[in-house]
């Protein structure tokens, strides 16, 4: 199961209301949660992919369960205005050769809907109670969607004795490789 | 770069056109655009506060009813409180109104009434204009 950090019950609605109910329950949220909508309304997936783009949220996909479709939205595609402060940064070419650990920060639902083949997932909220998972004497290369959370995960395992720690740049939003799905 | 302002000539006063104005108009207002819809001769039937709730399907497609019902479709009053929620603006056309003996009660809440000038300024540099 995908974690949202909010659900929305749009099942039984027919067109425009899936897409209307999605548009109020996303004001009330935050920038970055992940909002699940269910819908029966076959053509929500196309109507609400269209309007994420639309009005500049990140649609991240969608899981079928029977006649119910579970769409999974991230609030706002800006990501945090940061000047980007990590100075130690590594692209997917020059990953390729490398050992060690690709650590991806982006929220779970983003992760699960495509990330890189054998990446673990701490979403950047969840890194610091959960950094004694990670390995101090591993290279860890840390990624996200284009490079800013990694960012600030990257300094924030730096500030905890992490040594052997990339960001890498551009961030998932410029991999080409082949992508892991996993729900 | 696409317009954010989405004009909406309503101009015929059955059920299906009806379903057809409130459905685009909410689904754009819903994805962040500026939208007024013009309602003129039979389209005033739209916003009338009583003609609203009995709006007529074309003659031989009455069996649709079900279909509506099957499908869960929101009624159309529910569709134009949806809309105005959302901040769609109705423009009712004067003219038309003096001509069929209406007045701004006829109708419901929140309406402007106004001459084609005022949709046609607000028109100009919309895109897409629609007429139903």
């Amino acid at each position: 199961m995908i974690k949202a950090d909010h659900h929305l019950d749009a099942k039984g609605l027919a067109c425009p209301m899936p897409v209307v109910k999605t548009k109020k329950a996303i004001n009330d949220l935050e920038e970055g949660v992940i909002l699940e909508v269910q819908a029966t309304d076959k053509g929500s997936k196309a109507d609400l992919t269209a309007w994420a783009s639309s009005v500049g949220h990140q649609y991240l996909g969608t899981v079928e369960e029977g006649d119910v479709l579970y769409h999974y939205i991230r609030k706002g595609s800006d990501e945090p205005k940061v000047e980007k402060a990590f100075e130690r940064i590594i692209s997917f070419e020059e990953l390729e050769s490398r050992d060690g650990l690709i650590l991806d920060v982006r929220e779970g639902a983003e992760y699960a809907f495509g990330h890189i083949g054998g990446a673990k997932s701490i979403p950047l909220g969840e890194l610091e109670s959960r950094m004694k998972e990670l390995d101090k004497d591993e290279e860890i290369y840390v990624v996200c969607r284009t490079g800013n959370r990694s960012d600030l995960a990257a300094q924030l395992l730096a500030d905890n004795g992490f040594t052997k720690v990339y960001n890498v740049l551009p961030g998932m939003n410029g991999w080409n490789g082949k992508i892991t799905k996993e729900f | 770069m696409m317009s954010e302002k989405v004009a909406i000539i309503a101009a015929n006063g059955g059920l299906f056109d009806a379903y057809k104005v409130f459905n685009i108009a909410t689904a754009a207002a819903a994805s962040e655009k500026e939208v007024q819809i013009f309602f003129t001769f039979e389209g005033l039937n739209l916003i009338h506060k009583q003609g609203m709730h009995h709006l007529e399907m074309p003659a031989g497609k009455e069996h649709f009813a079900e279909g509506f019902e099957k499908a869960n479709t929101p009624t159309i009053p529910e569709l134009v409180e949806m809309a105005q929620e959302l901040g769609v603006k109705f423009i009712a056309c004067q003219m038309t109104m003096d001509v069929m003996g209406l007045t701004k009660e006829d109708f419901v809440n929140g309406i402007e009434v106004g001459g084609a000038v005022t949709f046609i300024e607000f028109a100009k540099n919309a895109a897409p204009t629609l007429t139903f």
